[in-house]
């Protein structure tokens, strides 16, 4: 059921703006549990989530290949599930399947045609975009004799057919190899200049971080960190100093206070304490590391270590990478369990 | 417009790359070249270079056209275009909706700005096209053997293109419904097949409940005559006997009471069971795609154009005694009159009824469905 009310005008900055969307397969599997979301215009969108976290769905829900149970939002300024909008938004499906006896350049010109662009601009814009993806000498050869890699590319550029103000793309560097994964990047980058806004869906945290202006993380059907890599990883960057092996009271001894109720760190496990209310800490034995981001703050603590004659090897100061916030992400904090694979039926009231 | 046309156009390259498309039109080709290869000479018939003397196949006795006519009706029509030709078709274009719904391709498609209800009916409309292809190209090939062959210029022919388009119409939708409800092209092929079968497996029933129908009317009305002759004569005995007292009056009547009471008790034996049962089925029928009456309806219409009265197997079974295994009369004239006394209206507005909701069923599902 789409609510097709008139969002507030702040929607129109957003290229995508989705509130609570939810998607119940079968009565049973919650798919997606009130997903809200916002992307706005110009900026390439990073979505990334463990299997059967709601990527795919959240994803068809948008292009209207799937039909959301409840949605609230606007796509590009219409209500999400507008076909009319699905001509300025271009869309490459995970294991896309195109028919198998169109060549190359006329994959590019059939689904353009689809999106309502005419003979002349659809013919211009393949080679184009055959030039831009690098498939030129494989344009009139069969779908069936390409390799996995040029089938992407060649996605790649059926979506961009309609020249798109939204671009959708679900895992779209899924068996390119690293050479063609640079050249897709540097397709998104033309994109975003361009003024296009990308929306990715990919578990290749690396390729995302390397392009994406902000992420999302979506886990069991909920939004668990929405931002800026840089918003995301700020509060979890710290100072890290590499010591000698060290024994435990030591460091016990050089902090008071701060590991007081914390146990010797195991392999692993570090253990985690406080050095005052703003500050916290961790050590694993050889790995002392403070919430710090600030170099002078980080002076008294370096003092500490020396006045107990402990070696410091090295010091930097660390930042997370996308792949240390998706795995916090997805693991329980109470628990310490990481989200099994797959959606579930959510738990029973009262269940633990 | 432009999005149809893409789509169109598509389905086209879609037929091009399928080997079977080609297959079936290469055997129609044969087919007609084989009607061809037969000509007629005043001593006899030729087949290719080969002349054969024959005192009834020449020219003197048979009008070529009416050979080609007949041989296009009852080959041509009903068993290339309306067995062989459609199972084939139906094997080539059962696979059209499973492909197109398969995950990764459907996608691609309602991501478009094109409502699923025009995908839909668009790709199912192409689908047919395969069908009007085939039967138009073997058309067109019949009607120039059966012009230059036989000298006789038939465009009634034509008419095959929409009929047998339609009585195909009737299996695809079914077909198409399969394939869009399992998404497997073995089953829809499958079941469309069996669907089929079991339609024209109640037509034979119908048929053959019919003609036992008025056979058991027949020979009711023929009872009924007879019964009424006997009371006749054993009146007109008894008043003998009464006014006149003989041994030989006094047998009549006592033979003609027994005859009589025979007669009777077979008459009640006829309590119209085929006719309630010809009832079940010709409702059941009523409901399900008429395929072979709507084939029947081009002959119907190609005899009576073509002025093949003569030639048509109606004719031919018309003019043949048939009895039953009680030795009653079947009456096939009867039978013919009874069949084609079915309306065009109720042939071919019960089939498209059915085809209507079997599509609409299959459109909802097509377009409820997550993908």
């Amino acid at each position: 059921m789409i609510d097709r009310t008139i969002m507030s005008s702040t929607a129109a900055g957003y290229a995508i703006d989705l509130q609570n969307v939810t998607k119940i397969y079968h009565r049973r599997i919650h798919a997606l549990q009130g997903v809200s979301m916002q992307v706005n215009r110009g900026e390439i969108f990073g979505l990334l989530g463990p299997n059967g976290a709601g990527k795919s769905t959240l994803v068809k829900i948008m292009v209207t290949v799937v039909r959301p149970t409840t949605a609230r939002g606007m796509i590009l300024g219409h209500s999400i599930g507008h076909k009319g909008t699905l001509a300025r938004v271009g869309y490459l499906p995970e294991n896309h399947r195109f028919p198998r006896y169109l060549t190359g350049r006329q994959v590019i010109e059939f689904f353009s045609a689809l999106a309502k662009t005419d003979r002349s601009t659809r013919k211009k814009r393949a080679a184009e975009l055959l030039d831009l993806v690098g498939m030129t000498a494989w344009a009139d050869s069969k779908i069936s004799q390409y390799s996995k890699g040029m089938l992407q590319r060649v996605g790649l550029a059926q979506a961009l057919g309609a020249n798109p103000d939204l671009i959708i793309l679900d895992e779209p560097t899924d068996g390119v190899d690293p050479s063609g994964r640079r050249d897709i990047r540097q397709v998104l980058l033309h994109l975003r200049e361009q003024g296009a806004t990308v929306f990715i869906n990919s578990h290749l945290l690396s390729e995302l971080e390397t392009v994406c202006d902000r992420v999302a993380i979506l886990v069991g059907g909920k939004v668990a960190r929405q931002g800026s890599v840089d918003e995301l990883t700020a509060a979890k960057q710290c100072y890290q100093f590499e010591l000698e092996p060290t024994p435990w009271p030591v460091i016990v001894a050089a902090f008071p206070g701060a590991f007081d109720f914390g146990a010797p760190p195991e392999p692993g496990f570090p253990t985690r304490g406080k050095l005052d209310e703003n500050c916290w800490c961790e050590f694993d034995g050889l790995t002392l590391r403070v919430g710090h981001t600030d170099a002078a703050a980080v002076q008294p603590i370096i003092d500490a270590l020396r006045r107990n004659n402990l070696v410091i090897r090295r010091m930097q100061l660390v930042r997370p990478s996308l792949e240390d916030l998706f795995f916090e992400a997805m693991t329980d904090p109470t628990t310490g369990q990481r989200a099994l694979p797959g959606a579930r039926p959510p738990p029973l009231p009262g269940a633990r | 417009m432009r999005q149809t046309l893409a789509l169109i156009w598509d389905a086209y390259r879609d037929l091009n790359s399928r080997k079977m498309f080609w297959i079936v039109l290469i055997l129609s080709t044969l087919v007609a070249a084989s009607f061809a290869a037969i000509g007629f000479t005043p001593t006899g018939f030729k087949i290719l270079f080969w002349q054969i003397s024959s005192p009834l196949f020449n020219s003197k006795e048979l009008r070529p056209g009416d050979f080609y006519k007949t041989v296009f009706l009852n080959y041509g029509i009903d068993f290339w275009l309306a067995w062989l030709a459609t199972a084939l078709a139906l094997i080539s274009t059962a696979s059209l909706f499973p492909d197109f719904l398969a995950t990764g391709a459907v996608d691609l498609y309602l991501s478009k700005p094109i409502s699923r209800l025009r995908l839909f009916l668009t790709k199912y409309l192409c689908g047919l096209l395969f069908v009007a292809l085939q039967i138009g190209c073997f058309c067109t090939a019949s009607f120039a053997v059966i012009g230059f062959r036989g000298g006789a210029w038939e465009p009634g022919i034509f008419l095959a293109v929409p009929i047998v388009l339609l009585f195909f119409s009737y299996l695809f939708c079914f077909c198409v419904l399969v394939g869009v409800w399992t998404r497997s092209t073995v089953a829809a092929v499958l079941l469309a097949l069996l669907f089929w079968v079991f339609t024209f497996g109640v037509h034979f029933t119908e048929e053959t409940l019919l003609m036992f129908k008025l056979t058991e009317d027949s020979a009711a009305t023929r009872l009924d005559g007879q019964i009424k002759s006997r009371k006749e004569l054993l009146a007109h005995w008894e008043h003998v006997v009464t006014t006149q007292p003989t041994t030989r009056g006094s047998d009549y009547v006592t033979m003609y009471q027994s005859e009589l009471k025979s007669d009777r008790a077979k008459r009640d034996d006829m309590h119209g069971t085929f006719d309630r049962y010809h009832a079940i089925f010709y409702d059941i029928m009523t409901v399900l795609p008429k395929t072979s009456e709507t084939v029947d309806l081009l002959e119907r219409v190609l005899v009576s154009k073509a002025g093949l009265e003569h030639v048509s197997r109606n004719a031919q079974n018309d003019s043949q005694d048939a009895t039953d295994l009680n030795d009653n009369p079947v009456p096939i004239e009867k039978l013919h009159a009874e069949m084609n006394g079915r309306s065009v209206d109720w042939i071919v507005g019960t089939s498209v009824g059915f085809e209507g909701v079997v599509l609409a069923l299959a459109a909802w599902i097509f377009c409820r469905r997550d993908y």
